[in-house]
């Protein structure tokens, strides 16, 4: 077995730290009483282990690689990596337990701003996080088994408005509904009949449905074959502060968006 | 009021046959305390009484030697019941000025189980109100908030002390006075600070029914215009190029609103 032993020395060879994500208490000890002296970085949905150095995950990413992204810009972004440090990060591939460790240069791809498009938007990250929950949601259950499509923007609330138009009532007028009250949940399949964007405030208000979009879709720069809601989608967000989430009608997956480039694919059925 | 248990036992039968009676006291005074003790256990146990004393500190405490609250409550009323028993096989044997005895004694117990039962509860309520509030107020990542969760329990164990201590006969008049004026300064005070908040509150929850403007319309308030970002119960935001006016609600209310028509 020596020569899988030399493998697995080489990949946590001479790394500057260490990133658990969701690590057991019992695991994180083990590694923040080692006096390897090693930083040790914590990632997960939240702290339950104490640790001193934390990136949340906004989302149970169970795409390993967005996961890994998602930690990594994190890290980056509270300054706990350096541009060129190599880390070894330990997951979870298949179900529960840390079964897969990785090794990577922080520098190594280019940021998708993933990190930066929960943390670091206008609206606050629970908002954004409970919007991402109402497109799973609504890409997982459909209207009447048929796939649905919707476009919610996030963010600027008083700018998006005054670059979209009304296309019928805005049946939110007068009512103080915010995404992630269980209202929502209720209301989610009567979301899908509704046509045009819904627009959400910094807060998380629902402040109208039915919008019409109306953006300079000047040097929106998305991948082809994406269809008008996504270039609505993508050009709203460049015209203003806003972030867009969308379900695909045709294919069913998740994509936000922010300043005009698509940010982050999920796919629905996986979560 | 009370039969003359003691004069009428000695007409029945002789001086050591009283003896023997107040033995037989003893005995169904013993049987009777450990009937009360298990019956109060049963009630307890069953009710969600249990329940809701686990993990207090005083649990613990009275875990430490050996017990649990539930019981600490039931060998009280045992012990109560005993006691009991005892005054009677004394005033029945006649050892005592028992007239005198027997008054002070009846009308003295109940309420020490009373006062005993009101720290019990205090104390538990304590804890419980302390924990509801701090588990309330952890999305609020402020360590000198813990202080409020403080404050609650240690009102409610001083609102149980003068309880007991009004049962158990001490006089307890300065210290009502004293809560009195703590009740009153929360309230003044309380007041007095959150004077603007209420009246912004106030104000905003008319804006909120009402909505004279929504999100995205063109406003000005006194000189500030802008467009209105965001509505809540205290404050309005306006947002102007490269500006965010954050405006308290009565402020709204009192120099009034331009809206804009573009």
């Amino acid at each position: 077995m020596s020569a899988l032993d030399d493998l697995v020395d080489d990949v946590v060879a001479d790394i500057d730290a260490v990133l658990l994500f969701s690590p057991s208490a019992g695991t994180y000890d083990a590694f923040a009483t080692d006096d390897a002296d090693l930083p040790v970085i914590v990632i997960g949905q939240e702290n339950a282990v104490d640790a001193e150095t934390f990136v949340e995950l906004p989302l149970e990413f169970t795409d390993v690689g967005g996961r890994l992204r998602f930690g990594l810009e994190g890290a980056a972004q509270q300054g706990l990596l350096d541009e060129g440090d190599t880390v070894a990060c330990a997951t979870s591939m298949f179900g529960d337990g840390m079964d897969t460790v990785v090794r990577v240069r922080a520098d190594q791809y280019s940021p998708t701003g993933v990190y930066d498009l929960f943390v670091n938007s206008r609206p606050e990250p629970d908002v954004v996080r409970d919007v991402f929950e109402v497109c799973i949601e609504l890409g997982k259950k459909g209207q009447k088994g048929k796939q649905v499509g919707a476009l919610f923007v996030v963010g600027d609330a008083g700018k998006v408005m005054n670059k979209s138009r009304p296309l019928s009532y805005n049946p939110f007028e007068k009512s103080h509904v915010h995404v992630g009250d269980p209202i929502v949940n209720v209301m989610l399949k009567e979301f899908s009949r509704l046509d045009g964007a819904f627009v959400i405030s910094d807060s998380g208000k629902i402040v109208s449905a039915y919008r019409y979009l109306e953006p300079s879709a000047e040097g929106v720069d998305i991948p082809k074959g994406l269809g008008a809601r996504h270039m609505a989608a993508g050009a709203i967000t460049r015209d203003t502060n806003a972030i867009a989430i969308v379900l695909s009608e045709s294919d069913g997956m998740v994509r936000a968006f922010k300043g005009g480039e698509l940010v982050i694919e999920l796919d629905p059925e996986e979560y | 009021m009370q039969v003359d248990l003691p004069r009428f036992v000695r007409r029945l039968f002789s001086q050591e046959a009283a003896f023997a009676f107040s033995i037989a006291i003893l005995v169904v005074g013993l049987v009777a305390a450990y009937l009360a003790w298990r019956w109060t256990r049963g009630v307890l146990t069953d009710s969600s009484f249990a329940d809701a004393v686990e993990g207090t500190p005083l649990e613990r405490t009275v875990r430490a030697v050996g017990f649990s609250t539930v019981g600490l409550i039931a060998s009280l009323v045992a012990v109560f019941v005993y006691v009991l028993a005892i005054v009677l096989a004394l005033n029945v044997v006649q050892l005592l000025d028992i007239q005198l005895f027997w008054t002070r004694v009846t009308s003295y117990l109940p309420r020490l189980l009373i006062a005993a039962l009101a720290v019990i509860v205090g104390i538990t309520a304590g804890y419980r109100a302390e924990l509801a509030v701090s588990e309330r107020l952890r999305s609020v990542k402020l360590p000198e908030v813990a202080f409020l969760g403080d404050l609650v329990k240690y009102s409610i164990f001083y609102v149980a002390a003068l309880v007991a201590l009004a049962q158990v006969g001490v006089s307890t008049d300065a210290l009502l006075i004293l809560l009195g004026a703590f009740a009153f300064g929360l309230v003044f005070l309380g007041g007095l600070a959150f004077r603007h908040l209420l009246a912004a509150a106030a104000a905003g929850i008319y804006l909120l029914l009402t909505e004279p403007y929504a999100i995205g319309d063109e406003v000005r308030i006194d000189d500030r215009r802008g467009i209105v970002q965001e509505v809540d119960v205290f404050v309005t935001r306006v947002e102007s190029e490269g500006e965010e006016y954050i405006i308290p609600n009565q402020e709204v209310f009192q120099s009034g609103v331009v809206r804009v028509r573009g």
